[in-house]
């Protein structure tokens, strides 16, 4: 966990107060509608459907239980008991009051916390593998790296109001779970004639054009890394589209000039500021990794025998726990668990102050207090003993929080959606539910596997339908909110994976295509089941996962299958009226 | 009739450090009023678009009152260079001082020009930001190396004066804090 020096605490105070006058001026009259939207979503505030939304980073989505304690406060003092873990590793607030935010983020700011650039047009919070630091095929720590970034992209006066919002991920395992290519900026930490430096993808993202990154530099070397992100931004601030929103991403103006000629005009941009005072030294990377506390395992954990496999033996809820949301460690004797936030009836991502306060002091027992936020909108504890496991699951089991689904079709990502958001087509938050009914028998689930499946209320895909095995996304048809489905996507490669980088086997990401015509919400559960039947029947082991079928075999298969027969329906033919939009 | 008086009959420009009122007057070639003439009269005061400036270069750099350089947010401002030269570099005489447009603050493009004026093309003269300036830019636009800056109505040059202090710490190293482009009290750099 990285600890605030006097500099980063006096920014993030300093900002504190700019924030709280800003706010003064606006409810005064001194700033305009327009002059405070921009400068309030600088700060992660937006006005939604029904108060403002309050976005709070966690950077990196690293988190320590003294934190997560002040966001239950939080949630309980200024908003309604509950936070939402968003698919960018951060938390969000939905019923603060405009008035009340200067003092959250003044609260938030005694534990080293902050909603910077949380949203806006400007680098957004920086994202990365969620077992960063503690994965077992891990090649390069990307914890100080991304500190490095986060630190250079906070307040930065260059990059303040750039064409569009910009987002980084960083991956630095063998297995890209930060998904380096659909971001504006993704980095694959690897080593190369014994140094460390970054693959630089550009250009990719989902939302309206999806786009798998270009790699445009193979290796730039860690004390460039900086000066390659300056030359990079400063080649899309001055000549991405500002005239149209829709093509204002970077991944746009990578595709108009080509990959190659991005990268050339990068090129000359960086031989005029490389080697300059950005260039990244050896004290600036040790006065960071410095300020990294890491836990002191014991190193006797590795010693005991592991109970694990003993107690599974006689108690298949645990068995099954076990398998699913309990995860390697590079150090013996230790795991990192998943809490699930994906329980049957519960919007995705989505916890209570209890929840957290109950968290925060497990995590204080079994996990030298620190956790994780995944982009799958899930916590992780992140270093457990593992004869300390039998023990955190029963604990768990009672908050709600040990669903078994990691990695399976129930383990949805999804958007709020309509019921929040004031950009949705379509509410997302029934459609998992209904879905998750669908799929309750947990025999049935484990035997159909890895499946990701995401949901999106509308096109921005903040649910990252683009990437999800199976993706869902609300589209708006005269008014009626309708469902559009895609298979095939998936945010990594993995070992050997059509479009996967040889050289680390990360990349690899693929955006999934659309089956045909949309379906009302109410069909959505048969389509799944019967995408799922398909795939059931024609996997060529229980090894092939539903992803893999739908490469080796095309979509027509799946097609045909869901399209054959008339789908049940009790809305008819229409779809549901699509909730009052508010737009922001 | 279209008002060529840029500034305002009151103080809404802060340069360097002090609030003073802008009185330049812009000249443009398009407009009517300039009918059959190619650049303005040798006075003090005149702001020329950067076609009027390549067009007229010689002619202009030869007056006895330099004039201001307005810069659009998409104009190629290797139109500064001496012609053909091929090199970025400013040419210092004859030009008074160089602003940007900021057609909407969120429009960023001009702290990038800024950047590159400033590092690439040598140009150590007075770089002004002019248009949507809100007191809550100045501190970033200070950064990227702007020393004076034409406030908006209704944002009080003293505020954006005070707001430059708003954050005495920066990260990032090749934009110097604003201890060090404006008269203020220094504040510690990153590391």
């Amino acid at each position: 966990m990285y600890l605030y020096d006097e500099i980063d605490q006096q920014l993030v105070e300093q900002r504190v107060v700019q924030f709280a006058d800003q706010t003064r001026r606006f409810l005064g009259g001194q700033l305009t509608e327009d002059e405070f939207r921009t400068l309030r979503l600088q700060n992660g505030l937006y006005i939604q459907r029904h108060a403002p939304m309050l976005r709070v980073a966690i950077p990196y989505g690293m988190l320590n239980a003294e934190q997560l304690r002040m966001l239950a406060q939080v949630a309980r003092r200024w908003d309604r008991g509950y936070g939402h873990l968003s698919t960018r590793q951060n938390i969000q607030f939905n019923w603060p009051r405009l008035e009340d935010v200067p003092s959250i983020l003044a609260e938030l700011a005694t534990v080293q916390m902050h909603a910077i650039q949380t949203s806006g047009n400007c680098i957004r919070n920086t994202t990365t593998d969620h077992f960063a630091g503690i994965a077992p095929d891990e090649v390069v720590n990307p914890l100080v790296w991304c500190e490095l970034i986060r630190q250079w992209s906070m307040l930065h006066p260059e990059f303040a109001f750039l064409p569009r919002k910009f987002k980084i991920a960083v991956s630095g395992a063998l297995t890209d779970r930060a998904a380096v290519g659909v971001h504006d900026i993704g980095l694959q930490a690897v080593e190369q004639d014994g140094q460390v430096g970054f693959r630089v993808w550009v250009g990719g993202g989902m939302g309206r054009t999806p786009i798998v990154g270009k790699l445009i530099n193979p290796f730039v070397a860690w004390p460039h890394l900086l000066t390659y992100l300056q030359a990079t931004l400063r080649v899309y601030n001055l000549h991405g589209r500002r005239d149209n929103k829709y093509k204002a991403r970077i991944k746009i103006l990578v595709r108009d000039l080509t990959p190659a000629v991005f990268a050339e005009q990068v090129d000359q941009e960086w031989q005029r500021i490389k080697d300059g005072p950005d260039t990244i030294l050896e004290t600036h990377v040790s006065h960071i990794a410095a300020r990294f506390t890491w836990p002191s395992y014991d190193p006797g954990a590795a010693e005991v025998d592991d109970p694990c496999e003993a107690y599974a033996s006689t108690n298949p809820a645990f068995a099954r726990w076990l398998r699913k949301n309990v995860h390697g460690h590079r150090v013996p004797g230790y795991a990192a668990v998943t809490l699930s936030l994906k329980k049957s009836g519960v919007p995705p991502g989505d916890i209570t102050a209890d929840q957290m306060d109950a968290v925060a002091d497990l995590a204080d027992r079994h996990g030298f207090g620190e956790l994780r936020v995944s982009h799958e909108q899930n916590l992780i504890i992140a270093d457990v003993r593992r004869d300390q496991l039998f023990q955190l699951w029963r604990e768990l089991d009672v908050l709600g929080l040990a669903t078994p689904n990691i990695g399976l079709l129930t383990n949805i990502i999804s958007c709020p959606g309509g019921d929040f958001c004031s950009l949705a087509n379509a509410v997302s938050i029934p459609v998992v539910s209904a879905i998750q009914e669908r799929f309750e028998d947990l025999d049935h689930l484990f035997d159909i596997g890895d499946l990701d499946l995401n949901i999106s209320g509308c096109i921005n895909a903040c649910g990252h339908h683009h990437v999800g095995h199976i993706g869902v996304l609300g589209v708006d048809k005269g008014g009626e909110e309708w469902y559009q489905v895609t298979i095939g996507g998936r945010q990594n490669g993995g070992a050997g994976a059509p479009g996967s980088d040889p050289a680390v086997r990360g990349g690899g990401a693929a955006i999934g295509r659309i089956i045909g015509p949309s379906f009302a919400r109410d069909q959505i559960p048969d389509v799944i089941e019967r995408l799922v039947n398909t795939y059931l029947a024609r996997r060529d082991s229980e090894v092939e996962r539903f992803v893999d079928v739908v490469d080796r075999l095309g979509i027509d298969v799946f097609k045909a299958a869901v399209y054959g027969a008339p789908l049940p329906s009790n809305a008819g033919v229409g779809g549901a009226q699509r909730p009052e939009a508010r737009s922001d | 009739m279209i008002d060529h008086v840029e500034g305002h009959g009151w103080p809404n420009m802060l340069r360097d450090g002090a609030v003073v009122r802008d009185e330049t007057r812009l000249f443009d070639a398009q407009d009517t009023q300039f009918a059959g003439t190619l650049t303005p009269p040798d006075e003090p005061g005149w702001v020329v678009t950067l076609s009027t400036w390549v067009a007229n270069r010689e002619a202009l750099r030869s007056r006895k009152h330099p004039v201001g350089i307005k810069v659009q947010p998409d104009d190629d401002i290797s139109g500064l260079s001496p012609s053909h030269s091929g090199i970025r570099q400013v040419e210092l005489q004859g030009i008074a001082f160089i602003s940007i447009v900021f057609p909407v603050y969120t429009d960023g493009r001009g702290f990038s020009l800024a950047q590159q004026l400033r590092h690439e093309y040598g140009w150590l003269g007075e770089l002004r930001a002019v248009g949507d300036v809100l007191i809550d830019t100045v501190h970033y636009l200070a950064r990227c190396g702007f020393n004076s800056f034409v406030m908006k109505d209704g944002h009080d040059p003293q505020q954006a004066l005070n707001a430059m202090n708003t954050f005495t710490r920066t990260y990032q190293r090749s934009y110097p804090s604003l201890s060090e482009t404006i008269p203020m009290p220094r504040g510690p750099h990153r590391l």
